[in-house]
This record gives C-alpha cells, structure tokens and sequence, in this order.
C-alpha cells in the first residue's frame, strides 16, 4: 500500500432524529448542524477546501432537491462541490478521495432529507429495477423479511435471537441523546409485536426518522487545529453487489466482506476484532448478524462494543444512517460520546450501506493515531 | 503525497442519441457506451477499479437511485461504485469525480458513465416541480432560463438573429455528427419562424429531448502511456456550485461559471483562452447561452459574446470553433449531456472525432453547467501532457 494523506474526522453534528420534524424543511435541520460542526472546528466556512453531500430527490418528491441545501452548506461565493444520491457515508468516501488527490486539505460533508415527507416503503420500492422487482410490490421491509430469513435458514438464529438483539440495542439507544427510540424495553415485549413481514417484527425495525448531520474532514497539519482528538482514517473501502435479489446470497454480504478485508488491509490491521468499538449501518437485526459474520465480528461478545449508539434500529434516517455510523465513531474516538461512550476506545470501525439487502457497504477503519508517516 | 499526478481519457464510447430508443432498456442504453468505452480504450470490464454513475434527477425515468439496479450491467459487481447528481452539469462532474478516483492514486482505470433515457418519462414536467412556499410558474427548464436570456438581451443589446444564427450552425454541425439526435439543416428562416416557447426562446433555439449514454475511461499515466490510442491529458478540471437564494447573484454571467473558469484555465496554465484553446464544448441547451457562456468563460469581455458570433467566429475553420458535435441543441439526454461536452472536448484533441474534427485541435475545452445556472464543472484536455 503506497503511503497516503493522514486525514481525520474533527467535526460532527448531528440533528437528534426525530419522526417528524414539523416545523422545520430539510435545509433549516442541517443549517444548525453546519454552523454546529464548523464552532466546534473553531473556523469559520472559509476554511473548507471542498464540500460533499448525500441526499436523494425522491425522498424530497421533488426533482434538485440537493440544490436548497447549497445556501446552508455556504456556499456563497461558489465553493468546489459535489453531490451524491447516496447515502451520506459515500460523499464523506469521496471528500476523502478529494483529500487524498490533494486538491483539498479540509471538506465539509452534508446529509439531508425528510423521510417523513412521503411514506419510505413506497418511495424505496422504486430503488428496484423496474421489470422484475419495483413490478411485484416489493418494499424495504419485506426485501429485509427475505434476507433476515435467509439468515435464519443458514444460521438456525432464532426469533428469540432476534428479539434479544433489538432490546440490547434499544437500550443502547436509551443511552444516547440523539437516539429516536430512548424507552429500553425487553425482548420479551419487542417477541410479542406483530410481524411486520414475517419473520421481522415491528419491535425489531425502526420507525421512521428524519435527521440532518455535517462531518468535517481534514488532512495532517490542518486537523490537529481544529480538533483536540481527530479520529484518524486509517483505511476505507467500499463495493456494490448485484441488485437482484435471487442473484446474491443474501444470507451474506460478499460486499461488506471483501471492503472490510481492503480497509483493514490499508489500516495495517489483522482483524475487526482488534478494534475498541464498531458501529454498523443495520436496520434490522439479521442485518446486524450478517454483518458481524462478514466482517468477523463476535455479535454477542463485549469487545469490540457493537453499535454504542443504538445503531440504526433506535433511528434510521433516510441517506445519513450511514454518516451518522461515521460520526459516532469520531465521537467514541474523540471522548464526545457522552453517556454512551465507551471507555478507553482508541480504535474504531464504522460502516455504512445503502439499497436493498445490504446492497452497498463502505467501511472505515479510525484509531487516534496517525496511519501513515 | 504528489499532488501532480496526472490523469487521461483513454477510451471514449456514446450511444447513438435519439428521441426514442425503444430498442434497448435503460440497462441496454448504458451497456451500448460502456462497451464502446472500454472496446476504445483496449480494455475489458474485469480491467476496470472503479465505477462513477451520473445522471440528473431519478424522476426522469422514475426509478429511484438506477445505478444500484444497472451495478450488474456496469459490470461494478463487488467494486467501488459512487453515483453523482449536480444537476444538468452532471455528466461533466462526474468524469471529474473519475478523474478523483484516478488522482487519489488509488485506482488505476475508473469507468465514468452518464445516461438519460428521457422517453420513460416526461422530462419538462418532471422539471417543473410544484415546491411549498413558492408560486408554480416554471415549465420546463426553458421557463426558468428565459427571463436571464431576456436580460441578457437587454444588457448586452443582442441582436435577435444571434440566437437563431447559433441554432443553425449548430445543426450544421450536428449533420457530420453521426452519433447526434438531430441531424436535418435549419435555415435561419426556419428557425425565425418557429414558435415562441418561452420569450424570447423559439421552438428552432431549443434542444432537444433525447435518450442517450456516454462512458469514459479514465486513468493514470502510467496505464495511459500504453493505451492503444493517443489518449487525451487532462490538463485540469473543476467543479463548483452557489447558492441558489444570495442576494446579488447575477445568474446572467454567474460568479461560480467564472470562478469555475479561471481554477480551470490556472490548473492548465492558460493565460488568454481565447487564444490558447483551439476548440470549445459548451453546455448550450437554448441557443442564446452561447452567446452568454462565451462571456462568463472569458473568451469574450461582456458584451462582446454575440459580436463573436456574429463575426462567425464559432463556425467550424473559424477562429474558435464552439461545439463542434452539434453539442446540446443537437442532443440531450439531460444526465449525459455535460459528459458528451467532456468526451466531445478529449476527442477533439485525440484527433479522433471523425467528419467533424477540428484541424489541429491540441486544446479543448469541456463545459456543463446546471441548476439554477449555479454548477458549473469543466475540463481542459491537451494531446500533450
């Protein structure tokens, strides 16, 4: 591996997620995170280099969606720029890219939009290619239902299983402010909810959520300014898979593999387990235990501590569930993780994912020290 | 860290452009650049590191976030793959954001493809959304555009036979295009006499609605010194966006299209463009940009943009051709517009772009621009490092 640009996380700011923001359009929840993330870097706008974004018209109903959130990112007069209709955690991929090409030294990352503006099961029915399976009425919930039981067939897990792992979450999630779901409860409870798409139960996803987060990137020699803790990147990879359901094994996911394999790799790191905690961008609990499988992660082990957060099944907003994963490592790393830190974490792992059945994943590897001299 | 490492165009591909490509699907259109990409750059898809996917909005053929869907016919199983949405400029960011992947030093050979197939849907009413809060007066990307074509009319004292003047050349220029939508010579009769659209914008001034695709390929030096063709070297590139709602923003000659221009030309170590670029691909989908683009690219002082093209200064043979393809007027497919700009610019200087090459092009330039004319991305290839 040829040697890189040490770059960290220095910023984050998240909107706690809520169901639904009432009052506010989707540019007035990440301007308060914009102005957030740039005091706790001590600059001001003009000392980002780039700015990166991930948002997605369709949950906004409307074409340009991303175009309003220029105005709040700060970008007068014109900044370098680019927009994803990804996920978030992917704009932060390539604002690190950008760093990397040593065109910038600092970047701001944005994610956006109200999932409660329309009904998500629908709009990301149109996520499906559309002459075999947006057709036959397929929606996020009943592609995870197929996955969660492929998973089930391979591995024996169990609804108990399944259910014991939401309430660790949930009371994770009560831990933390940000968190949608702050009411723990047990898996006895979450086992009696109705199936939401047999074998998955209303207990075991998330409701629908909306947020606005800003992350803010910097290189070695910028970063130690603008942060008393930087968490620094030491390796990300990221891969897509094939779409079509009946064409991957869904009980695995081939993708968060092979990017965890490159990302350690670039990290100088032999195993995910040697990392402090890992926070993973899973909306279901099988997706959770794919993960772990994937990426050789012990899901019922305490170290590395899994999803402090809550992970997204105590919040799962739309195109940034992915960044926030990268946030609450940067806060775990950076002693900002407050009443769910996890004590004395040097290392990190955070990943992200988008599509149907873990479609696409990208994952980073962060520790406090830098990877490259 | 070396900041200057370089990156080229070694492989070009396009579909050919029509109204209605009712033969292929939207994987099928994508397929048929890709192939000719990588069948011109020498290359197959296991070749490829890296997979960037733009298009413009996800409405325009109503499936949400496509490149997840078409990832198998990109052939970008178990690859890095990012999808890029800048708005009509983003065919053009998202060669640059290949040329990223390429400059990072990670990835040796990025596919950067860009489609639309507009006949799925009705692109102008797709474009005309009924926002919250504000009055639903636009349709169509022409209903937005015309009142800055008005002022810049009134600014500049245009003539009004320079916007039918630049429709006309550029349809003759589509006719040695064989890949263009529309290829039939317009007179400037015809084009005068067409409706009125949206004032001061005629039916004859307009682009058109079109399916299409392009691919590039791009990669490092290294690979480019054993590409099969002379590749074409990006000199420079950059991407920029405004705010849509600050106070003083002149979308006439927007402040981000110059600020775009000059990183451009610095990156490239061009002084005067208009003597040191032999060749122009710009984003023009309603004739009269021309004439306005001329200005914010600094090849003209304001109000000298439609002089030039009076003068003819943009024919082919003249001083500065502009869009020698028969660039947007003749085709659109919105997302791959602003990439075509780019691989219409890189063949040019790879004297490979057949009936209508420009004689001795070393020097292009590739524009696109979109939104509220607020993105603007750029590229300055050279036969030369």
């Amino acid at each position: 591996m040829a040697s890189l640009r040490n770059v960290a996380v220095v910023g984050f700011a998240q909107a706690p997620i809520v169901a639904r923001d009432a009052h506010r359009i989707a540019t007035e929840m990440l301007y308060g995170q914009v102005r957030a993330a740039l005091d706790q870097c001590g600059v001001e706008r003009d000392a980002i280099d780039f700015q990166a974004a991930g948002s997605a018209d369709y949950l906004d109903g409307r074409p340009f969606g991303f175009v309003a959130a220029l105005d709040v990112m700060g970008s007068w007069p014109a900044k370098p720029d680019l927009h994803l209709e990804m996920d978030a955690s992917f704009a932060a991929y390539y604002a690190w890219l950008r760093i990397q090409a040593g065109d910038s030294d600092t970047a701001l990352v944005c994610g956006y939009g109200k999932t409660s503006e329309g009904e998500p099961d629908r709009v990301l029915n149109l996520q499906l290619d559309p002459y075999y399976q947006a057709a036959i009425g397929l929606d996020p919930t009943s592609t995870a239902a197929l996955q969660a039981s492929a998973w089930m067939a391979r591995s024996g897990a169990t609804d108990r299983q399944l259910a014991a792992l939401a309430a660790r979450r949930r009371a994770a999630g009560a831990r933390n402010a940000d968190a949608q779901l702050r009411e723990p409860t047990t898996a006895d409870e979450l086992a009696k909810t109705p199936w939401a798409v047999e074998p998955l139960r209303q207990g075991y996803l998330p409701p629908v959520g909306e947020s606005a987060v800003c992350l803010i990137l910097a290189a070695e020699g910028k970063a130690e300014k603008m942060c008393d803790r930087p968490a620094w990147i030491r390796g990300v990879d990221q891969r897509i898979e094939l779409q079509t359901l009946g064409g991957r094994d869904l009980s695995r996911s081939a993708g968060a593999k092979l990017a965890t394999e490159r990302a350690l790799a670039m990290a100088g790191l032999a195993r995910a387990a040697d990392v402090d905690v890992v926070e993973l961008c899973a909306t279901t609990p099988a997706e959770e235990l794919i993960l772990c499988e994937a990426m050789g992660l012990d899901a019922a082990g305490s170290r590395p501590a899994i999803n402090p957060s809550g992970g997204p099944l105590v919040g799962n907003p739309v195109m940034m569930a992915g960044l926030i994963r990268l946030g609450e490592a940067f806060r775990q790393l950076a002693g900002r993780a407050d009443g769910h830190g996890v004590a004395g974490a040097r290392r990190a792992i955070a990943h992200g994912a988008q599509g149907h059945c873990l479609q696409q994943n990208v994952v980073w590897v962060l520790g406090d020290e830098r990877r490259w001299t | 860290m070396d900041v200057s490492r370089q990156a080229a165009v070694l492989g070009v591909g396009q579909t050919q452009h029509a109204s209605r490509r009712a033969d292929v699907s939207i994987a099928g259109l994508v397929r048929e650049a890709v192939d000719r990409a990588l069948l011109d750059a020498g290359l197959e898809h296991r070749d490829i590191d890296a997979v960037v996917v733009g298009k413009a909005p996800d409405m325009l053929e109503g499936v949400m976030q496509p490149e997840q869907f078409l990832a198998g016919a990109l052939g970008a199983h178990l690859k890095p793959l990012i999808r890029v949405h800048t708005a009509g400029s983003v065919g053009a960011s998202t060669a640059l954001a290949a040329v990223t992947h390429v400059r990072s030093g990670l990835f040796e050979r990025v596919l950067a493809v860009a489609f639309e197939k507009q006949s799925e849907g009705n692109a102008m009413w797709a474009l005309s959304p009924n926002l919250p809060f504000m009055q639903p007066i636009v349709a169509g990307a022409g209903g937005y555009f015309a009142p800055y074509v008005r002022a810049y009319i009134a600014r500049t004292k245009c003539p009004p036979h320079i916007g039918p003047m630049t429709a006309v050349n550029a349809r003759e220029n589509g006719g040695r295009n064989e890949y263009a939508h529309l290829r039939e010579p317009m007179t400037l009769d015809d084009v005068m006499n067409s409706p009125v659209l949206w004032d001061p914008i005629r039916y004859g001034e307009t682009c058109p609605s079109s399916d299409g695709a392009c691919a590039l390929v791009i990669g490092s030096e290294d690979v480019a010194r054993r590409t099969p063709h002379k590749p074409a070297w990006i000199r420079s590139g950059a991407s920029y966006a405004e705010a849509m709602w600050a106070p003083g923003r002149d979308q006439v000659s927007p402040r981000a299209g110059k600020m775009c221009a000059k990183a451009v030309y610095d990156g490239a170590g061009i002084k005067n463009p208009w003597k040191e670029i032999d060749t122009a691909e710009i984003y023009v989908p309603f004739a009269w940009f021309e004439a306005m683009w001329l200005e914010n690219l600094g090849f003209c002082d304001v109000g000298e943009g439609w002089k030039a093209i009076d003068r003819g200064e943009q024919k082919m043979g003249a001083h500065l051709p502009i869009n020698p393809s028969g660039g947007v007027l003749c085709t659109n497919p919105i997302g791959a517009s602003g990439m075509l700009r780019l691989g219409e610019a890189a063949l040019q200087v790879m004297g490979r772009a057949g009936a209508h090459q420009v004689d001795g092009a070393k020097t292009a330039l590739g524009h696109a621009y979109g939104g509220g004319s607020q993105y603007f991305a750029m590229w300055v290839v050279s036969d030369e490092r």
